[in-house]
């Protein structure tokens, strides 16, 4: 009874823990989706008191953030650039990492400890040289930059692809060999779908970073191309004046899409785990 | 036809270890052969050879008049059976044994009809819609092998098909792949470690050590005649004892002298020139263990042929005992009729016709 007493309170604790934990992480998101729909001078006085009648402000800040920020221009470069670089980024790190893991020799063992390698060092460290190179290279476009969101996102998804691939048999990649498969066939028809859940893994990473990486574009394409946090950057005009109202809508909207996409990802997450651990 | 014919074949790795050194064989077409010997012996790099998965080092490889030495393994007309199955996670039973003739552009409906003969003849008909890992060993093992039927091959390639299933389902499936042989009528390699599976299996056997083959026959001369000492301990079950003795030739009688006993041999090797050229010399001789007898019959008529050992251990096996012998300090096993025994001396008798004689330096057979 004691131990069954002992185990129930230490429960109860944890819960207690993991909701504050919970409740921490979510607070911030939701004082943001409540401040969207106050007025914007509401949201300095009270930042954390819930709307009402008279500071209700309806759709009001949405209209005016999306007249204000181009956001459905900004949305549709942020889809394009992370769509497309997540797309290049499981492509290529995947054959990168089957190749890698196959092929054992000491120029592959080098590749793997160069991506490896590059996973440490800080973006803020290469980012002028990088910027200026990228420049002379005329790669500051929004199809330039896909190939500079390759190369910061390959050290982690070789990495990852790698651990994976790793414990897949070979046998069954000769299997197919022997069924007829070309390597090309070989990849596409067996090897990558072995690898879906990692690769589903890598893209929710990846799309949550470059959706919501501001440094880069900023750096790179923000004068000509704006995305979405470099839109709403702009809502902050001069001399600090800051439209509140507006910032807080253009954030909501901002999210949404990114949330309905690990969502609707995440079971594929612990599918993978599931499919690792155990056998068969 | 599918005959295989390999001639003086090679496997060297790029660290310079040479797995298969000068394999020379050749195989008759719907010929069932098992290559067998222990782990690192080359016989799964000989099977990957034949497969096209590793490269030929140096020698010749035809299957049918064709060779085979830079041939991708699509285009080898063979089939594999994996170890580890090797299915593929995400296809559901029907989809792995069809996906090799889609690939080969086979109409649907043919492969159709393949793959639900296929999956008739292996009894996993109401498995086709299931994933790989809703299968249990056995059946998977099937499925593994109905992906290598639908595509008739010519060559049926198995590596240590049954050594992940348990010791019933394996005796099982065992006989299964036996049939399957008979009833496909192709040529059949198959590599096990399991020299039980050898003997029941192979119209031939491949008995390979450290990349070389050491003996190529039937299972019945290789047990009854091995070529050395390696064939004549690894064949059998438990091995064939090796005792030191020398030839002797006393009062026109041959005589083997082992540490505490001599076998009068004379009827055996009297006319055998070979064994007199051992005169006074050391051989190893070889007896199997149910050719030691504890017959009191046998005994009592056969004074010149006893040798007397001390039970260490004993088994007991339900139908027969194995007695774990200490022979001056040689250790030996007797296979007897069961009984109980105590850990004192027994009076073996040995049938001097199932003796086997060794050079003890090349460990070549000498009779």
């Amino acid at each position: 009874m004691r131990g069954i007493t002992k185990q129930n309170v230490g429960r109860t604790l944890l819960y207690i823990i993991l909701t504050a934990i919970a409740i921490g992480f979510l607070a911030p998101v939701f004082v943001v989706l409540m401040n969207s729909f106050k007025g914007k001078f509401f949201i300095t006085e009270e930042p954390f008191a819930l709307p009402n009648s008279s500071t209700f402000a309806g759709l009001e800040n949405y209209l005016s953030g999306l007249q204000k920020t181009g956001f459905f221009s900004a949305f549709g470069w942020s889809l394009f650039i992370t769509v497309f670089s997540v797309i290049a980024i499981v492509l290529f790190t995947s054959m990168t990492a089957w190749y890698i893991v196959r092929v054992k020799n000491r120029f592959t063992k080098f590749l793997y400890y160069v991506f490896v390698f590059s996973m440490v060092v800080p973006f803020q460290m290469v980012m002028f040289t990088m910027t200026k190179t990228a420049g002379d290279l005329h790669l500051d476009t929004p199809w330039g930059i896909i190939l500079i969101y390759l190369g910061f996102g390959s050290g982690l998804a070789v990495f990852m692809f790698s651990g994976f691939l790793k414990s897949v048999p070979i046998e069954v990649e000769e299997a197919a060999m022997i069924d007829g498969c070309t390597p090309l066939q070989t990849f596409f028809m067996v090897v990558f779908p072995i690898l879906k859940p990692t690769a589903i893994t890598v893209a929710i990473l990846d799309a949550m970073w470059i959706w919501n990486d501001y440094l880069l574009p900023y750096l790179l394409i923000g004068s000509d191309y704006k995305t979405i946090p470099i839109a709403v950057q702009y809502l902050r005009g001069g001399y600090g004046s800051v439209d509140m109202g507006a910032m807080m809508a253009m954030l909501v909207l901002s999210i949404i899409p990114i949330v309905v996409f690990y969502l609707s990802c995440q079971k594929y997450i612990i599918k993978g785990i599931v499919a690792g651990a155990v056998k068969g | 036809m599918a005959s295989i014919s390999l001639k003086n074949i090679y496997k060297v790795f790029d660290d310079g270890t040479t797995a298969v050194n000068d394999f020379t064989l050749e195989i008759a077409d719907k010929e069932f052969i098992i290559l067998v010997g222990p782990s690192g012996c080359g016989k799964s790099t000989t099977l990957r050879m034949i497969a096209g998965l590793e490269s030929i080092s140096k020698g010749e490889m035809k299957i049918g008049d064709r060779v085979v030495n830079d041939i991708a393994p699509k285009d080898r007309d063979i089939a594999m059976v994996f170890q580890s199955y090797a299915l593929y996670p995400h296809m559901s039973v029907y989809k792995n044994m069809a996906f090799g003739l889609e690939l080969r552009k086979i109409p649907k409906d043919e492969i159709d009809k393949r793959v639900r003969e296929a999956a008739k003849i292996l009894d996993i008909e109401h498995l086709l819609k299931r994933k790989p890992r809703a299968l249990s060993g056995g059946q998977r093992q099937r499925v593994a092998l109905g992906r290598a039927m639908v595509r008739s091959p010519s060559v049926f390639l198995l590596d240590e098909p049954l050594s992940n299933l348990d010791a019933k389902l394996r005796t099982a499936m065992r006989t299964e792949i036996k049939k399957l042989h008979q009833r496909l009528g192709t040529t059949f390699i198959y590599v096990t470690h399991d020299q039980t599976e050898a003997m029941t299996m192979g119209d031939r056997i491949v008995v390979m050590k450290d990349g070389v083959v050491q003996q190529v026959d039937t299972p019945q001369n290789l047990y009854n005649k091995p070529f050395n000492m390696f064939v004549a301990g690894f064949i059998g079950s438990p091995q064939m004892n090796f005792l030191d003795a020398t030839v002797k030739i006393r009062d026109n009688k041959i005589i083997l002298a082992l540490k505490n006993n001599e076998l009068d041999v004379t009827e055996i090797f009297k006319d055998n020139q070979a064994v007199a050229e051992y005169k006074d010399k050391p051989v190893k001789m070889g007896i199997r263990p149910e050719d030691l007898t504890t017959d009191i019959g046998f005994v009592s008529k056969n004074h010149g042929r006893i040798i007397t050992a001390k039970v260490d251990v004993y088994e007991h096996m339900g139908s027969e005992t194995y007695l774990y012998l200490d022979y001056s300090g040689e250790k030996i096993i007797a296979r007897v009729p069961s009984g109980d025994y105590d850990n004192s001396f027994v009076e073996l008798g040995v049938k001097a016709d199932k003796i086997h004689l060794f050079d003890p330096n090349t460990t070549q057979a000498i009779y």
